[in-house]
């Protein structure tokens, strides 16, 4: 069976590591606001953020909500506390309640679940202007892939440093920074919703699919070559259908072209004009 | 460091892997200014910029805005310092007739000495340069006071035939520029690193002309380049230790312009190319 190909961990930690502290220099704000959910690859990220620009510059928040498990908000404090980190907690169960229930997305998990991701966007980009800070992203590769987010939710953030890293990649990068073993090891979860997984719900996990995502997204190989090289059936239909159903947020948007300068398009600048 | 101190009469050349910012020229020009510096401290000659030094490499429509003439003032300060020490320094380049050229450009005595604009353009993956630049209409050595050198920028020399073209007509040594975008591919270096240092290798032994190597390192919109700078001779012998992957550095090393005119004399390889074969070649698509 093909396989994912290895990554040279510290290698791609001490590069992730420039990335962050050349995209503050170039930005010219003054640190990093990341949401530290208590998993995996909000400690990754915080971890290399406190790398690149120093712990002192890095503003942990977490975003405890109504249905949020008392784990995740003990595993966020013990990041913060490993990374040497402020953390400030901003319990979000009233806003999300009041919220839902105007939306009258209360009964509904998912809708909830998305006004929960939303919310704690809200929060960063809010506690991030007064900084002034950039807000950390902290999406891997397999879930953007995937779809497996809430778009303008927990996939929206000034820079992702974890964009291109596989998860199977992101736990080694948490075993390398010295994320604790509690945090790395335990079964990631969006905790949305009591007892949700994200291997419940996606149908499986992280190791499994990242190495028919990669052969398929990065190797070429199409759903007959995938079976053939021995993946799971189960698993490759499942893995495909989220690649093709949620790749519109890949491109979060599409702007209606109707100059010869329209932005992005027309006119691709670089992000960090000089100031 | 260069593995041996240089001996009179031999040039010193510093490579300067920088990284730049696109588009904020100020601060990369303040880091053309202290590369010189430092190269001038360790005695160099010649100082080797990489591509699009000045401006960074991924300005894309910037360089509607960031591209210059020969005469712009933004030069000035690079051209003072060229009073006391030559450098190669890379820009997108404003044509006189329409057109913006991704340049290499010699600066020495306080003038402009010459000028390279890149042949082969790369608009494929996460390349885009023949959308936003034209491409250079020939390919020949750029003579200074320090010698003659074949200036190559990064895809160029993925062309093997440059460096021959370049060798042939009789070069000092080359001068390869480049922002060489890499990916990790598990190994213990940028996998785009590893490739220079195989194309350097071979441009060297098969042209048997001492090769310098430029490269940038740093991060540009989320694009990883992979330094590495390097110098080699025409045997294929480190002329310097490779400057590392992801910081910045001055590489500097020597260059005996009699010891690469013996070793060019005694292997006549790129003089014996026979450039009729490729005539034929391309005269008759069967040949």
């Amino acid at each position: 069976m093909r396989e994912l190909p290895s990554v040279d961990t510290a290698l791609l930690s001490e590069t992730l590591r420039r990335f962050l502290a050349e995209e503050l220099r170039a930005s010219g704000l003054a640190g990093y606001v990341v949401g530290l959910s208590g998993g995996v690859d909000s400690a990754v990220a915080a971890a290399v953020a406190a790398a690149a620009v120093g712990a002192e510059n890095v503003l942990a928040l977490a975003l405890p909500g109504p249905t949020s498990s008392a784990e995740s908000l003990r595993d966020a404090r013990a990041v913060a506390a490993a990374l040497g980190l402020k953390v400030e907690v901003v319990d979000l169960a009233g806003p999300a309640e009041a919220l839902a229930g105007t939306l009258g997305a209360r009964g509904d998990r998912v809708r909830f679940g998305n006004v929960m991701a939303r919310l704690r966007m809200v929060a960063l980009f809010d506690r991030a202007r007064t900084v002034p800070a950039l807000v950390l992203g902290t999406s891997n590769k397999s879930e953007i892939l995937l779809g497996y987010s809430t778009l303008f939710g927990d996939a929206a953030a000034s820079v992702q440093p974890l964009g291109d890293v596989w998860k199977t990649h992101v736990f080694a990068l948490g075993r390398l920074l010295g994320v604790p073993e509690a945090v790395v090891g335990k079964p990631p979860t969006a905790d949305l919703w009591p007892g949700q997984t994200d291997a419940g719900e996606l149908g499986f996990d992280y190791p499994a699919v990242d190495p028919v995502l990669y052969w398929h997204h990065e190797g070429g190989l199409g759903r007959e070559a995938l079976l053939a090289a021995g993946f799971p059936q189960a698993l490759v239909d499942a893995a495909l259908a989220a690649y093709r159903r949620n790749r519109f947020k890949w491109r979060p948007t599409v702007v209606a072209r109707v100059s010869a300068s329209c932005i992005n398009v027309d006119r691709i600048l670089p992000r960090n004009p000089e100031r | 460091m260069g593995t041996g101190a240089p001996q009179p009469g031999d040039l010193v050349v510093a490579l300067a892997q920088i990284a730049t910012c696109p588009g904020q020229l100020r601060h990369n020009l303040a880091k053309h200014l202290a590369a010189v510096e430092d190269a001038r401290a360790a005695g160099a000659h010649l100082v080797v910029f990489p591509e699009l030094s000045l401006s960074g490499y991924l300005l894309a429509h910037g360089v509607l805005e960031h591209a210059m003439r020969l005469d712009d003032p933004r030069l000035d300060p690079l051209l003072k310092v060229s009073r006391d020490v030559a450098l190669l320094v890379g820009l997108p380049l404003r044509e006189p007739h329409g057109g913006i050229s991704n340049a290499a450009v010699l600066l020495e005595g306080g003038e402009v000495r010459g000028v390279h604009r890149k042949l082969y353009l790369p608009t494929y993956g996460m390349f885009d340069e023949g959308r936003y630049f034209v491409p250079g209409p020939r390919l020949a050595p750029i003579a200074c006071a320090l010698g003659r050198f074949g200036v190559l920028i990064c895809e160029d020399a993925w062309h093997l035939s440059s460096a021959v073209i370049l060798a042939h007509a009789g070069v000092d040594a080359l001068l390869v520029v480049a922002g060489g975008p890499t990916e990790l591919d598990g190994g213990g270096e940028p996998a785009g690193s590893r490739r220079w240092h195989w194309i350097m290798g071979a441009t060297a032994v098969t042209t048997v002309s001492p090769v310098f190597f430029a490269n940038r390192c740093g991060w540009e919109e989320g694009v990883l380049f992979g330094g590495r700078s390097w110098a080699v001779d025409g045997r294929g012998t480190s002329l310097a230790e490779p400057a590392p992957a992801l910081d910045e550095a001055l590489v500097v090393a020597p260059l005996s312009l009699a010891a690469a005119a013996r070793t060019r004399t005694l292997i006549p390889i790129p003089i014996a190319e026979r450039f009729d074969l490729w005539r034929a070649a391309l005269g008759d698509p069967d040949a």
